[in-house]
């Protein structure tokens, strides 16, 4: 294949990403909605929960997918304003709440009072989201989603009781790190997306990273944001 | 049981994909809203919101070929088909550069990125009408100028320590910068920004730093704020503005520049760069900045003669005189045949004649137009004004156009950075005199009235103080701040010795003519109330 043919190629690839997306996006508001109908009759709700679960997994890996391509074009700018993120944490827990409800896990979150900081809602909307999605599958029965300022950073930590990140993925943290894990047949997606988040917003000299840990509050895994 | 909040509100949805439209649809219902409408483009919506006044309008950004979202925001609130209860929410696709910020007038409640999820409609939803509902007495009374209640609502709210105390701070600081109380906005920053490096009390710290005309801080503070927020875009509108109060056009277009390169769709700040270029001779960055606000015009509430008639000077003085006509020739198809539109296409018309040479054409429409300037009088805008002296200047009529400039000048004697461009084109008509000394002689001329007029209001020489400021506001009916202390004087006057029937005449005249220049300005409102308390007391 020559390069030119290469490029066009990689176009065609995210359009395609676009549209399956967009297909997604569709069968989770039809799910959604059948899961809201008293009147539906499933033998196996839970089965339901699930499918709805893997649903916004495969959602928010298109998403990403997406977002890291255009962030490698330059197309995508963040828009890195003020917020309240007390709110933003409210309605983290009105996103995920339900369906860990459903599952029969634990949803607590905790936020420092009128903490505000700077950061594009919708990506990092975007990286807690795919985080918490993740925690529902690998904790036991908690998970705790807080917000505090440490260091002159927001941090926000998705922390779950389960059996915490193996060990060698505690080492990486920068986006290269978890690419050349890709290489050793992990997948780690949604956090080359959440590094390179992370990177992307600055004040002054600072910029944000994210940390993978294990045991801080639950005894489970721990993924910190920190952002400027 | 409780009553859900969804139920008795009513709906639009904009949006051109109507497999879209059929899902928030879906989601507003299962919400439990039963009045939704939807449009498919921003023409549809007007419509719509012409025969029914909703409660929420969930807008997307992009609407195909026609407005987009924020011109569909912008026209509904210019002609008041939505009001301050309505929640307007803009639903934007991805993260593109040509991103709706800082909108420069209105902005909508709220962003909400696509794809949302129902649970995240509800809580924004939930939010909007608790914020509306516990603000909507507050922004009433800021929209009547009766700054004292909105102060008290707010300081009350506070006092509760609320949950959103951030933005009630920010709202209470907002407000007492348009109420003109300087000192109480900016204890207010200082407070915040002793706690936290927060990017609008820095913002508001250099606003009030240029109401107070300290310019130099102004400038320092907003310069800060581009170089470490630069996604703030009221910044550099702020720092333009405060770079022109110091008579630093270069610097002011340079950061207006940066500005139209991170959010190019607002066309006011199109044309604020297209006037400042002309002003500063960058005749391509004219052509090129008005050629935008032309074009975004076209669905646009904003859209307005001057533009064309600045696209058109500017490819006349670019050798380009046949696009230039053709440009001018827009104007009469684009707009309604007002005085207005047809004083800018003879200014203009008059100015390209002289470029192309044929100078008795040029003078033919330079009558027309000096002849509507005339007619239009103390109404005419004062960017007509200079836009009129600039024309004359470039027939040769240095006398002329120095002559139309003073008059401008002695209404808008306090406005700095206007005067400061008024300043630039003076020096460019090349008369004899110093442009500097000539604007200066002026407005201390002025100013030393008005400051003899209000020291014999406080002496409680009210008749001299009458006197001063009614032929003061005879020889210049467009300075706002003569109106208003002549309107002052007399009110002063009827609450000590009664009403007076022809005064009272008179005060009607002056407020009527300050709402016509600056119906924004905060002193309005003591004007008004005190005189509504005389006529209704007596």
């Amino acid at each position: 294949m020559t390069e030119k043919s290469e490029l066009a190629f990689a176009d065609v690839l995210a359009a395609s990403v676009h549209d399956i997306k967009n297909s997604i996006a569709m069968t989770m508001s039809t799910l959604d909605a059948l899961l809201d109908d008293p009147g539906t009759q499933v033998a196996d709700r839970d089965k339901l929960h699930h499918v709805q679960l893997e649903a916004r997994r495969a959602n928010h890996n298109l998403v990403q997918l997406l977002a890291l391509y255009k962030l490698n074009k330059g197309q995508l700018a963040a828009n890195i304003v003020e917020n309240s993120v007390e709110e933003f944490i409210e309605e983290l827990k009105a996103e995920n709440g339900p369906l860990a409800s459903a599952m029969g896990i634990e949803l607590d979150c905790h936020c420092d009072d009128m903490l505000m900081a700077y950061f594009d809602e919708n990506l990092v909307r975007g990286v807690i989201n795919s985080t918490v999605g993740n925690a529902k599958r690998y904790t036991r029965q908690r998970i705790l989603l807080s917000a505090v300022e440490e260091d002159g950073y927001v941090v926000f930590r998705v922390e779950d009781d389960g059996a915490g990140y193996p060990p060698a993925m505690l080492e990486s943290s920068t986006a290269e790190d978890i690419a050349s894990d890709f290489k050793n047949g992990r997948t780690q997606l949604g956090l080359v997306f959440a590094a390179e988040i992370a990177q992307i917003h600055r004040a002054g000299d600072r910029h944000g990273f994210i940390h993978l840990r294990n045991g801080h509050t639950l005894p489970g895994g721990c993924f910190e944001l920190w952002l400027p | 049981m409780f009553e859900n909040p969804f139920a008795n509100r009513s709906y639009l949805v904009i949006d051109d994909f109507g497999d879209m439209r059929t899902m928030i649809k879906g989601l507003l219902r299962a919400l439990g809203g039963t009045v939704i409408d939807a449009a498919r483009d921003g023409a549809e919506a007007i419509d719509l919101m012409e025969k029914t006044r909703y409660d929420v309008i969930l807008c997307d950004y992009n609407l195909g070929s026609g407005k987009d979202g924020q011109q569909v925001l912008e026209e509904a609130r210019h002609r008041k088909l939505i009001d301050l209860a309505t929640v307007f929410v803009m639903v934007t696709a991805e993260n593109t550069r040509e991103m709706v910020m800082g909108a420069v007038d209105y902005e909508p409640d709220n962003y909400l990125a696509k794809p949302f999820t129902k649970d995240l409609l509800r809580t924004r939803l939930e939010r909007l009408f608790q914020r509306k509902h516990d603000l909507l007495p507050i922004s009433r009374a800021v929209a009547k100028q009766d700054y004292a209640n909105a102060l008290q609502l707010i300081e009350e709210r506070i006092a509760a320590n609320p949950k959103n105390l951030s933005d009630l701070t920010k709202l209470h600081a907002d407000i007492c910068i348009e109420a003109g109380l300087l000192d109480q906005a900016a204890t207010i920053y200082e407070q915040v920004l002793n706690r936290r490096d927060v990017a609008w009390a820095r913002l508001g710290m250099g606003k009030v730093y240029f109401a107070r005309k300290a310019y130099a801080e102004a400038e320092q503070v907003f310069a800060n704020l581009v170089r470490d927020v630069n996604t703030l875009t009221a910044a550099y509108d702020w720092l333009a503005r405060t770079q022109r109060a110091l008579g630093d056009l270069q610097g002011a277009q340079a950061t207006l520049e940066q500005a139209v390169t991170l959010s190019p769709k607002v066309i006011k700040r199109q044309q604020v760069l297209g006037d400042l270029a002309l002003t500063n001779d960058d005749l391509a960055m004219a052509e090129q900045a008005f050629g935008d606000a032309v074009r975004l015009g076209r669905h646009s509430v904003y859209s307005h003669p001057s533009m064309h008639a600045g696209l058109a000077t500017a490819k006349s003085a670019a050798g380009k005189h046949d696009e230039a006509l053709e440009v001018i020739g827009r104007i009469g198809k684009t707009f309604e045949n007002s005085d207005e539109a047809l004083f800018f296409m003879l200014s203009a018309e008059a100015g390209i004649r002289q470029n192309q040479g044929d100078t008795d054409a040029a003078e033919t429409s330079f009558a027309a137009a000096a002849q509507l300037y005339q007619e239009m009088g103390q109404a005419a805008p004062r960017q007509l004004g200079l836009e009129f002296a600039r024309t004359a200047s470039r027939l040769g009529k240095a006398e002329k156009s120095a002559e139309i400039l003073k008059a401008v000048i002695r209404n808008n004697h306090d406005d700095d950075d206007f005067i400061a461009e008024a300043t630039e084109v003076y020096r460019s008509t090349g008369t004899s005199e110093n442009a500097e000394d000539a604007v200066k002689d002026i407005r201390q001329e002025i100013a030393s009235m008005n400051n003899h007029g209000v020291r014999r209001i406080r002496e409680g020489d009210l008749d001299a103080a009458i006197s001063i400021f009614g032929q003061a506001a005879d020889a210049m009916p467009g300075n706002t701040t003569i109106n208003l202390n002549a309107a002052r004087a007399m009110i002063l006057k009827m609450e000590r010795h009664g009403l007076d029937k022809a005064m009272s005449l008179q005060v009607r005249d002056y407020i009527a003519q300050i709402k016509r220049l600056a119906p924004d300005d905060h002193r309005l409102h003591w004007v008004t109330e005190h005189f509504q308390k005389l006529v209704l007391g007596s």
